[in-house]
């Protein structure tokens, strides 16, 4: 009880922490993808900037705005970061260990992922703002539709392991290969489906519509200032940095990893496939909001249902075991 | 003049928990420190970027100046914004907006006028429209003159805006300084300006014959006249109007003068019956209406000249084009029963101008705000106190 309440604590210091780095390393990472530099006069090579924005954002005066539903409006920042960093308890950390081990560990995982559109929406009714609002039904929508795909694309690796715990799926592909490998006909596409359904989840580009910034001025968080702000700002990265940790754990076999084994090979897949968020996130724009419904219900839920039938498939021919 | 605001006193709850409980009040400078630290860099501006200027700041966010590298960003919502950038001219309509964007950004906030404009208006000052300096409502903080000035000096701006708030204690923003007279500093124009009443008579009928003479149509092969100073018109000119018009006015209408330089005058009562005869020959497209002030003098008396111009469509068009000279008190039917894209165009003139339409559906102001006062191009304007009273 006392390991597993000091991992918690632990789990979520380093995903603060690393949600913090994160911070900076977008900014470099997008400054270099601009020919510019990014933050270097704050701290050693610009390492202070998120300390220095934290601090900054305490300090701003909390706005509510007139006409606003101040309970809502209060409490939507701190749980959009409180899901996103539920999450994190089903990840599995080394052999066996995870803060919380759950049968249906996947389940949870992705409805918690589900779970954090509900803040979103208070904010966006709460705030008393016709672009937060239309932000907040976009992202609604958004997260609804590809809600589909994700979960079509998470079947994928409980059908080739036969299990729904995270622990489980990541021993088996330890045991036999990486389901983002191999087998390469379901895996590898269910992989990819299940990057782009993600990046829909959390409203990143190319589907970052609910705050486009030339139609909804900043989509939900319009009226946020200060703290309340910086809530729903991080909540974004906790998303990007809790999901891309999911993704390696179901695609890429989390821990496991050559010599040896361990939390070393689960943080390095995870920056690895943070960076490849970030990557398309500072290359590609924005889509259309009926482009991206036609993709996500013309394409992406149709071949996930393919995807599903074909790791069953796969399952009978027995060639895992 | 300028609005000086009283000194902002928003700060910190928590230096108020700091400075009431003894023992505590050690850590107040320290803490400063701490937070002015926080303050200086991370100043996410909230871009106000109405002109050429907004150009410069956009790139100064971009590769080679990068404002990134001393964290600051751009945010589209004022609510997370802690320095508004003024970049380009304010006029009286935007200044309310600019007002209420400001009103909605929380504090601790600063702002910086960027460019001449911003500043004071600078050679768009003495328009009726400008503000001549966003100090006459906002308080500014730092000031980056240059037009427009370049992203190196947006970014010394913002250095020394992080200077400024690095003086700051307790949380209490250092107050921006009252800005100096401009008025005092600036020379008046050496020509007087449309609105003189000592202006001459017939200056303003001589630069309006001068403006006539640069159409195309009205004379081909302008010659300057240094002595005037003005162009005058080339003797052996071409009929500019179209024949079809010509015979219909003269016959129908009964017009009998066409001038080279200027469309023929139809009388007001019979000009809705002419554009209606045009559209019928296939006048179709409208192209425009065009109204101009002559102030009374001796011989005649105050006029408004309201030009129309209509336009085949397909091809081989043709246009025709006719004026209507009411008394400025009077009206002229409008044309919008009859072309529907006349609506717009004879409410600019109706704001401007000062023409009343009769029979025009919604006859109201549509580019000065809704209680500006008098018609700003009409030649009797008072361009300055009067009608702009924060000169």
């Amino acid at each position: 009880m006392i390991f597993a309440a000091s991992l918690a604590a632990a789990v979520v210091i380093v995903v603060l922490s690393a949600t913090a780095l994160a911070l900076w390393y977008e900014r470099k990472l997008a400054a270099r993808m601009q020919t510019r530099i990014g933050p270097q006069f704050v701290g050693p090579i610009g390492l202070f900037q998120p300390v220095a924005d934290l601090l900054k954002l305490v300090q701003k005066e909390e706005i509510v705005p007139m006409g606003a539903d101040r309970v809502l409006f209060a409490l939507a920042p701190p749980l959009t970061v409180i899901f996103a960093l539920a999450a994190a308890a089903f990840v599995p950390l080394w052999p066996g260990v995870a803060v919380v081990r759950s049968d249906v560990g996947v389940l949870l995982v992705i409805g918690f992922g589900g779970l954090a559109m509900v803040p979103v929406w208070m904010a966006g009714w709460a705030s008393f703002n016709k672009y937060a609002l239309l932000g907040a039904m976009r992202a609604v929508a958004q997260s609804i539709s590809y809600g589909v795909p994700l979960v079509l694309a998470a079947m994928v690796p409980v059908i080739l392991a036969g299990t729904m715990d995270l622990d489980g799926i990541t021993q088996f592909q330890a045991t036999h290969h990486w389901f983002g490998l191999w087998p390469i006909i379901p895996g590898l596409p269910a992989f990819i489906l299940f990057l782009l359904a993600m990046l829909a989840e959390s409203n990143r580009i190319p589907f970052d519509i609910p705050e486009a910034e030339s139609e909804l001025v900043a989509g939900v968080t319009t009226e946020y200032t200060g703290m309340q702000f910086g809530f729903v700002y991080l909540a974004e990265y906790v998303h990007t940095v809790v999901g891309a940790a999911i993704g390696s754990v179901m695609f890429l076999g989390g821990w496991d990893g050559p010599f040896a084994p361990g939390l070393h090979w689960l943080l390095l897949k995870t920056l690895c496939l943070f960076t490849f968020i970030y990557w398309i996130r500072w290359t590609l724009v924005r889509l259309r909001a009926d482009q991206l419904m036609t993709l996500c219900w013309k394409w992406l839920v149709p071949a996930g249902l393919g995807l599903v039938f074909l790791s069953a498939a796969w399952n009978q021919t027995g060639w895992s075991r | 003049m300028a609005v000086i605001e009283e000194p902002r006193s928003y700060f910190h709850p928590l230096y108020d928990v700091m400075l009431s409980t003894p023992g505590l009040s050690v850590g107040v400078a320290p803490l400063d420190r701490l937070l002015t630290w926080g303050l200086k860099n991370a100043l996410w501006v909230f871009p106000m970027a109405t002109s050429c200027c907004g150009i410069e700041l956009m790139a100064s966010a971009a590769a080679r100046v990068d404002l990134d590298r001393m964290g600051t960003i751009m945010r589209a919502s004022p609510r997370q914004s802690d320095v508004m950038v003024v970049a380009g001219t304010i006029t009286v309509k935007m200044a309310p907006r600019v007002r209420r964007l400001w009103d909605q950004m929380p504090e601790p906030k600063w702002c910086i006028a960027m460019g001449s404009c911003a500043i004071s208006g600078d050679f768009y000052r003495n328009l009726y429209p400008v503000v001549p300096g966003i100090d006459t409502f906002i308080p500014v903080d730092v000031y980056v003159p240059g037009c427009p000035p370049n992203p190196e000096a947006l970014m010394h701006g913002l250095m020394r805006l992080q200077e400024k708030i690095g003086l700051q204690r307790e949380g209490k923003l250092v107050p921006s300084e009252p800005r100096p007279d401009f008025d005092a500093m600036v020379r008046p124009p050496a020509l007087s300006r449309i609105g003189d009443a000592a202006r001459a008579a017939d200056l303003s009928d001589r630069q309006e014959q001068a403006a006539l003479t640069m159409c195309p149509d009205a004379a081909p092969g302008v010659v300057e006249d240094e002595e005037k100073g003005f162009a005058q018109p080339a003797t052996q000119a071409t009929p500019p109007l179209n024949t079809e018009l010509v015979e219909l006015l003269r016959d129908r209408f009964g017009v009998t003068e066409f001038p080279l330089n200027a469309p023929p005058v139809v009388s007001a009562d019979k000009h809705l019956e002419l554009a209606a005869t045009l559209q019928k020959m296939g006048y179709r497209q409208f192209l425009f209406v065009a109204a101009s002030h002559r102030p009374a003098k001796e011989g005649s008396e105050d006029l408004c000249e309201v030009a129309y111009g209509l336009r085949t469509v397909g091809a081989g068009t043709k246009e025709a084009i006719w004026q209507v000279r009411v008394p400025t008190n009077q009206t002229v039917p409008s044309l919008v029963p009859l072309f529907a894209g006349a609506d717009w165009q004879e409410r600019e003139q109706y704001d401007l101008v000062g023409v009343k339409f009769a029979g025009h559906p919604d006859l109201r102001r549509i580019m000065m705000s809704d209680d500006w006062v008098g018609h700003p191009l009409r030649r009797d304007y008072p361009a300055d106190k009067e009608c702009a009273p924060w000169r």
